[in-house]
Parts: C-alpha cells; structure tokens; sequence
C-alpha cells in the first residue's frame, strides 16, 4: 500500500506545489507599473506571449538557451569552473540516477530486455552516479563553508536541499551494501526462482555465494573447492543472467565487507528493509519538496532562462513586467555569487544589514511583495536598498540569468511608493528650518543615550571652522551645486555657507540642509579648501548623526534603541515620515 | 617611513602659489631637476592683474606711471625692501620671462610698454597694475578714452554689480551703459567659475552675444565680468568681439575668481610639459635637515605619501593665509624650518592703533630675513642653511599689498634664487 501510493501522493503534491509556485508569479506585484489584475489575466497573458515567442524566430533563442545555458550550464562555467563542476556533477548525478534508477521499471526495463538493476553496467552505472553526486555535494557543502559571505548567509533552504540528497545517496549506498551481506534476501531470490525444495542442494550455491558475493550467511558453509565448483555451476545456471558480481558495485561493496562482522545481527534485524524505506520515502519526499524552497530551482531557473530568451516582446507587455520581476525571485538559487560580486558588499562591515547584499536582498523583496515586512524589517530594506548603486554586476554574475538590476528598480520604487524613501528623499519632506526644530526636539529626548555613542569627530569641534573665510571655493567646486540650475531651492545652502552655519553653532540648521543630504562625497571641496577646512567630512558627519538623532534604527542607532528599551512609535523618528 | 616613495631631486620648490610657479618656472627654464609641492592656496585669489609696483610711499598713497621709476624710488627709501637685492634689469627680465611664459601656456598678457596701465575693478575704483590679460585689455583702453560702454551684469552673480560700478565712476566717465541679461538654464545664484567653464564652448559664448547685442546702442565698447572661459580665453574673446563688432574687456571679479584659476592652471599644464614633477593639493609634513646636507621632506595631504630628498630648496609657502608664517600668542613663526622671522619685539606692537592706517601695521612687513642670495639669515646676518632660499610674500620688509607689488615681488625674488641655485 505504502510503497504503491506514497510516489502517487509525492507527484500529486509536486504538480500541486509547482501549479501554487506559477499561480503565485502571477498574483505577486513587485515595481510600480504593476498592474492589478486577476492571476488567471496575466497567466494568460504570458502563455500566450510565450507561445507566441515559441513559434517565431525566438524559438532558436529558446533552444539555445536549453542547450547552452540549461544543459550545459554555461553562465556557471562562465563564473566559475569548479562551482561548474559541482553543479553539473549534482545536476547530472540527480537526473540519471532518476532515469536509471528510480524510474528504471519505466524505462530501462521497457527498453532493454535483459534489464536487471544488479547486472552489469547498470550496477557499476549506479555507483558511478553515485560517487559523483557525493563527490558534488561534498563540494557544494565545502563551497558554502570556504567562502566567509556565502557560509555566513547559508539558509535552511541551502541545507534542506543538501541534507535530502545526501539522506537518499547514502541510505541508497548502505542499502545496497546491506542487501549484498543480506542472507534473508537471499533466501527469497532462492524462494522465488530456485525449483528444488531439497535444502541440501542449496548449499553450494550459498558458498559461492559466501565467497564471491559476500552474502553473510548465520550458519557456516563448506567452503572447499569442490563445493565451491557446483556452486559456481548452479549461479550460472539459475543466477548469472541477473546478478552481476558485486565488485562492480564500488562504492557499496566495500562497505558490505566491512559490516562482515556484525553482519548476522544486521540480516535478523532485516535492516535493509529498513534501509529501503528510509531511501523510497526520502525520495518521494524530494519530489513532494520540488515545489518549495530551493528545490524549485530545478523548474524555476530553466523556466525564467527560457521565457528571458523568448525576448522583449514577452517582457515589454504591462501585465509581463510584475510575473517576470516574481519568476526572477524564484530562479534565485541563493548561490551568493552576486553578493561575492557586490560592489557594496564591504559597507556591511561598518552597517549590519543584510539586505545591502543583493542575495539577501532578494528574498526580502519577495517577502514585501506579498506583504510580510514588519515596518523594520522595510526600514532594513529599504537602507541596504538605498545603499546600492545600481552598478549591475549581480546581474553580469548572476548564473540564473535573472535582472536583478531591474528588479532593485522596482522594489525601490515600490518602497518610496509606500512611504520609504532615502534620507536625501524625506528630508525634503520638510524646511531646514523644521528639520531644526525637529533634530532639536529630538536631541533633548535622546540626550542621555547619546553620550554613550561615539562622539563626534569634527563638528564639536571649533577648530574645524576657525580658518574659513567663506571664501566659496568648496562651493565653485562642488559638482552638486554645478548640477544645480539653482542651488538655493536645491540645496538650501551651499557648503561654504554650512560651514558658516557651523561657525555660528547652529548646527541643527546645517543638518537640515539638503546640501549635506545630497553631498556625494566626493572630496573636492576638502582638497580645494585654501584653509584645510575638512568640508566634506564636516558634511558626512552632520549626515551620520542627524540619522542618528532621527532615526534610531540606522547602524549606530540600533543601540539608541536598545536602550531606549522600547518600539514606541513616539520615538522612532523614521516612522513619522513615512505617514506623511 | 622606509615604504614611502622616495623621490630624489636637485631643487625642492615648497608652495604652489605665484612665488612657487615662478621658482619652478624659471628652473625648470634652467633645465634644473625640480619637484614642487604646494596645496591649492592664494593663486586661487589672484586677480589675474601682475603688479610690479604700483604705490610708494604708502602712507601718502603716491601712485605710480612708471614702476622702473618707482623702484628706483623705493630702493632708495627702503633699502631692506626684497626688491633692493635685485636691480630694475633682473626685475625686468623676470617679468618679460614670465609673460612669455604664460603667453606659451596659452594665457596672453599684455602691458602699455613698460609702464604702468589703469583699470576699473568691480568696485568701480581705478587700479594702478603692469602685466594685464588680454581678455582685460581693451578696458584700459576705454577708460583712458572715455569711451561709452555697455556694462554687462549676470543676474545671480554675486560680487559684480554693474550699477556699483556707474555709481562710483559716474562722475568721471559719464558714458557708461548698463544692462543685466540671464543666461539659460539658470534660475538662482551664477558662480563664475561654471559660467567660465561653459564659455569654453562656443555655443554657450553665441548664447551670451545674442544676450548682449540688444543694448549696444551707441557704445562703443563692452565690458563684462570675468567669465569669459578658463582655458579657451583667447577663442572666448575673439568670438564675442566678432560677434558683437566692438571691442570687449573683462572686469575682474571678487576673489576666488576665475582669473587665479587661468592662471594655476596655465602655470600647472606647462610646468609639467616642462618636466617639472609636481605634487599638488599635497604639502610639506615633516621636514629634516640631513648630515650630507640634503634636506629630506615628508609630503602628503594629510598623511605622507612620498619622501623627497632635495639638494637645495626655495620656501614659497607665503604668509598667514599660505601659511608659511604662523602667529600666536608668542610670536611669528615660520612653519617649516623654523626659520628666524624679523618682527615687532611684541605683540602689542604688531598693529598700528589706527585699524585704517595708511602706512600699514608693522606685522605686514614681518617676515624671513635673507641675503643677498635670499638665503634665509638670523638677525646677526649669519645664513641658516647654505642650500635653502626663500621669495616671494613670506619675505620681511615688504609690504605687498598697499605697496601693489604681489606679482612682481614673487617672480622677481624667485628669478633672483632660482639664478643662485643655477650657478
């Protein structure tokens, strides 16, 4: 019953979980022109764009991306050799050992007459196979714990996927290994094709047996030659045609005679019927498992590599852009190359946020398309967002050909859409003169937490100022205020008249100057200034701790909060802006 | 320290600003091996105009026609004074080099022979100078005549205002016009240096005479603020006098103005054609006296960066705002060396009670004393090292400003080393 039905249920619940995975790219809104229609709208939409695609000239597109980049891997090679290897080792290890093994009553046994699993070459075929993917799966692991990014961000995912195949390679190698030792299993094969019911007769075939296939039979056989030679006589005659020497079986074998001694006690706890379960429920529950996690991968990444290949035509219609944007979300593999590749990457030493890696990022934005943010997990977001330069590199790296790039263009916009938006964006939500009440106001509440965060370096400092003589070179210099048609409504102040505010201790004004928000640091003003006033640094300073004082939750703050000891909104400066 | 470069040279040149160009200028004229660090300071203010001497005495304010003459004159009256150590020859000469110099850098000056020539400043008084821009020219001209001029004013630019001009030379030039245009793309306050850089491009220089044409009317001449392009001043100034089929002059700005900045920039492109390796926006940090007698400097922005060891080397880091000088509580010092600086004996004596007093505050005229070869020397005469030279500003018994003599004071003094050096 168990055997008969689990497989059934297994499919039923992978074409159930895939058919939930699709319906989902077709009901997720990520990037503001989403369009809200219904699901089964914009599947249709994309079958028909796809179909459309398949039978035009895109259909070579399509076919090339199969063979190159589905079966052949070539955005992995082109990445990395090694990490080519391992996968195509696991890919391929996987999907041979599924048509040759699992499924063999499906396929080998139609195709080839004489098909028995422990004959030659399939057996050896089997362990080939074998070795591979546990070769490729050591490798995958040691990948994962080599590289400090990669090991520290390995999700349950990662390793759910890893642990389920290993579960089924190694309970598939003890098991054949205890099947070889196995005497009960023997004793059925005799049952079931053996004609004589003479038990004496038996004998010799058991001790050739006991030699050559390491059967480990309880009560001792006549080992002699002579014994040995009918034995010999009577394997040819009623079992050679199915069983191969175990040999062959190189990973296997070696193993069944190392269990040699405690081999009796396994044959009487029938331990390979155990074994055989354990080995058929953890593949069903692989297949049950396709669907979900990282084990969607498999469909998810040919799918979104094929419909990319299928061109513009697919991704230019309006109803396209979101279910596109989703599938790319689930072609993710959380391999981490993007993150290995980020240009920002190295921020994350100085602010403890995840998601500035694009990897990370990813499944962030996936969670806030479907609405499962907390408003601090979105102000994490939405920081290690604004922190990306949209460079493109995780999208030049990523082996599962997904637009990253495209996608951080609109999980952005989606986030200034709900109220998230950059501090250069809110800050002019509101006049520098407000924003000095405010940072005041704020101040005077967080005064006593503010002393124990490090002070600061330059702006307390009257000496920083003393030399200027407001001689406006940092200003004639400043590429923001030459990108400006007109900085006063741009900027509020130009840098060389901040620097006054800070000479007339009016700090606070000079924080909500939209000159030290849009300040790209690009030093120029520090390297002109004929007096050494360090400008640019007096302007990253005011930046840092104005979002200290307003908004507790960005690096710094973290702690601010903590000690506070409380979420109260009243508090947390960030969320007021987002109402407005 | 053994990781820093080490760069070896023959002559150090210590300050980037009019006296450090020069220094290097005229070594590198000498084929003498020269590395020069400076950070970005005073040129930066130049006005653009090359002063020789333009007032003696400066308690009477006596204004001078001919520099030579008044050379001759100060000499006389101030045998102390850096320009005594030289001679009128030397100083010609220098200036002559200089402005050809520049003239190969492609920033063209031109003077009324060897004489002194007049010009209107944004404030609208008049300024006794020698060596003027060509882009300047035209304007000495026009007041000499009196010729009616259209003024032209930006509107956002701060510092230059044409009715203060009117205001002031109204009286004595009456046939002044003014009119203010507003350029494209521009709605709040102009900065002269981005308003220069794009009349380096001749589209935005077609924009501005089509601006200016509709006020000509009877005038004869026009005069704008100094915007007229940084590196392209000469193309600048021929388009919009083509375009307009009058003569056209540029009015100095207020400092930093883009006239320093043609000139760093001339000075900074054509020294290194020369070979001259410089290390701007970096500055001397450290500075040793060696046993062989070389000087060793530790050079950088704000951490050194490379280690030079130098022959011989000339101080150009000019006074208080090129901080070669420092002041405090306890005196004048001299930043890098240490160097004995000639001053009022204390601090009370450093200003004259008079805030305005036309003579001048006896802390204008502190500084290094040198000889003959401007070798820095203590009082008694005695020179502290044999192979360092200092020039231009940071030098004692002088006093540049009232004495209009900034320009010609740094390149001659320069001139007067860099010949020791070569010898």
């Amino acid at each position: 019953m168990l055997m008969t039905y689990t497989p059934y249920v297994a499919l039923l619940f992978c074409v159930a979980g895939i058919f939930w995975r699709v319906w989902r790219w077709c009901s997720t809104m990520i990037g503001p022109e989403a369009i809200d229609s219904s699901p089964w709208h914009r599947l249709g939409v994309m079958v028909r764009a796809v179909g459309a695609a398949v039978f035009s000239r895109k259909l070579w597109a399509i076919c090339r991306t199969l063979i190159v980049d589905v079966l052949a891997q070539w955005p992995i090679a082109r990445q990395s050799k090694v990490r080519w290897l391992m996968h195509v080792g696991l890919f391929y290890g996987v999907l041979l050992l599924v048509l040759l093994h699992a499924l063999d009553d499906l396929i080998l046994a139609d195709w080839m007459t004489d098909y028995a699993s422990t004959l030659n070459p399939y057996m050896a075929l089997r362990n080939v196979l074998g070795f591979l993917m546990a070769v490729a799966l050591v490798a995958a692991w040691a990948g994962r714990r080599r590289n400090p990014v990669r090991k520290r961000f390995t999700s349950a995912s990662d390793r759910w996927l890893l642990a389920v195949l290993a579960v089924i390679l190694i309970s598939g190698i003890i098991l054949e290994a205890s099947q070889i030792i196995s005497a009960p299993v023997f004793d059925e094969m005799v049952a079931d094709y053996w004609g004589s019911e003479e038990a004496q007769e038996i004998q010799p075939l058991k001790a050739f047996w006991s030699r050559r296939f390491a059967v480990v039979f309880e009560a001792p056989v006549d080992g002699s030659a002579e014994s040995l030679a009918a034995g010999e006589e009577l394997h040819i005659a009623y079992c050679a045609d199915c069983h191969s020497a175990p040999r062959s079986a190189f990973m296997a074998y070696p193993l069944a005679r190392a269990a040699r001694p405690v081999a009796p006690l396994l044959n009487r706890m029938r331990v390979d019927l155990a074994l055989w379960y354990l080995h058929f429920i953890a593949a069903c529950l692989a297949l049950a498992l396709l669907p979900f996690g990282k084990f969607f991968h498999l469909v998810s990444v040919p799918v979104s590599l094929m419909v990319r290949a299928g061109g513009d035509a697919i991704d230019t219609l309006p109803e396209n852009r979101s279910t596109r944007r989703a599938m790319g979300v689930d072609a993710c593999t959380h391999c981490g190359l993007c993150s290995q590749h980020c240009s920002v990457a190295p921020i994350m030493t100085a602010i403890e946020n995840s998601s500035i890696l694009p990897s990370e990022k990813m499944g962030m934005v996936h969670r806030m398309a479907r609405q499962k943010l907390s408003p601090a997990d979105l102000r994490r977001l939405s920081q290690g967002s604004e922190i990306c330069t949209n460079c493109g590199r995780c999208t030049d790296v990523c082996p599962s050909g997904i637009d990253l790039h495209d996608l951080w263009l609109a999980s952005e916009a989606d986030l200034h859409a709900s109220g998230y938006r950059p501090p250069h964006g809110w800050i002019r939500t509101r006049s520098m003169a407000q924003w000095a009440d405010q940072i005041k106001e704020d101040h005077a509440a967080g005064a006593e937490v503010e002393e124990r965060l490090p002070g600061p370096k330059f702006t307390e400092n009257p000496d920083t100022f003393w030399a200027c003589v407001q001689c406006t070179t940092c200003t004639t210099v400043c590429p923001v205020v030459a990108a400006s048609d007109n900085p006063k409504a741009d900027l509020d102040m130009t840098p060389q008249q901040v620097m006054n505010l800070m000479r007339l201790e009016l700090k606070e004004a000079a924080m909500g100057c939209r000159m030290v928000w849009d300040c790209v640091t690009c030093y120029k003003c520090q390297e002109h200034c004929p007096q050494g006033v360090p400008v640019a640094d007096v302007l990253y300073e005011l930046r840092n701790e104005a979002c200290r004082r307003l908004n507790p939750d960005t690096d710094q703050g973290t702690h601010t909060r903590a000690k506070r000891g409380s979420g109260n909104p009243q508090e947390n400066g960030t969320e007021r802006f987002h109402d407005d | 320290m053994s990781d820093l470069k080490e760069i070896k040279t023959d002559l150090m040149v210590i300050g980037s600003g009019m006296a450090g160009m020069a220094a290097a200028m005229f070594a590198a004229g000498h084929g003498i091996d020269t590395v020069q660090v400076g950070i970005s300071g005073e040129i930066n203010f130049a006005s653009g105009l090359l002063d020789v001497l333009g007032v003696h005495p400066v308690a009477k304010g006596t204004r001078w026609a001919d520099p030579w003459e008044a050379i001759e004159r100060l000499v006389h009256d101030e045998p102390l004074h850096p320009y005594a150590k030289l001679g009128i020859d030397r100083i010609q000469s220098a200036m002559d080099l200089c402005l050809d110099f520049l003239k190969q850098a492609g920033l063209s000056y031109q003077t009324s022979g060897r004489r002194n020539s007049k010009i209107v400043t944004p404030a609208g008084t008049v300024k006794t100078t020698y060596g003027v821009p060509r882009s300047m020219f035209a304007g000495i001209q026009a007041l000499d005549n009196r010729t009616p001029t259209l003024l032209v004013g930006l509107s956002g630019l701060k510092g230059f205002s044409t009715r203060l001009i009117m205001e002031t030379m109204g009286p004595s030039w009456p046939a002044l016009e003014r009119i203010t245009v507003d350029l494209p793309n521009s709605t709040g306050e102009l900065y002269a240096e981005h308003v220069a850089r794009s009349m380096d491009l001749a589209a935005n220089r077609r924009v501005l005479a089509d601006l200016i044409k509709p006020g000509i009317g009877e005038c004869r001449a026009v005069g704008l603020p100094a915007v007229l392009g940084i590196y392209r001043t000469n193309a600048a100034l021929d388009d919009l006098e083509t375009a307009l089929g009058i003569p056209v002059f540029e009015i100095p700005t207020m400092v930093p103005a883009v006239t320093g900045l043609r000139l760093r920039e001339a000075f900074e492109h054509r020294l290194a054609q020369l070979g001259v390796r410089a290390h701007y926006q970096q500055k001397v940090l450290e500075t040793e006296a060696l046993p062989d007698g070389r000087f060793q400097f530790l050079v950088g922005h704000q951490v050194p960066e490379a280690r030079v060891l130098a022959k011989r080397a000339i101080l150009a880091t000019g006074r208080f705002f090129g901080k070669g000088l420092h002041a405090d509580r306890l005196g004048i010092r001299e930043s890098l060396f240490n160097l004995p600086v000639d001053q009022p004996d204390e601090r009370s004596r450093w200003h004259h009670r008079d805030l305005l007093y036309p003579g001048g505050h006896p802390i204008n005229r502190a500084g290094v004393m040198v000889d003959a070869q401007f070798r820095p020397i203590n009082s008694n005469g005695d020179v502290i090292h044999s192979n360092l030279f200092a020039v231009g500003s940071i030098l004692a018994h002088q006093d540049w400003i009232r004495q209009k003599c900034g320009s010609g004071l740094s390149i001659a003094t320069a001139y007067g080393a860099v010949r020791t050096v070569a010898s």
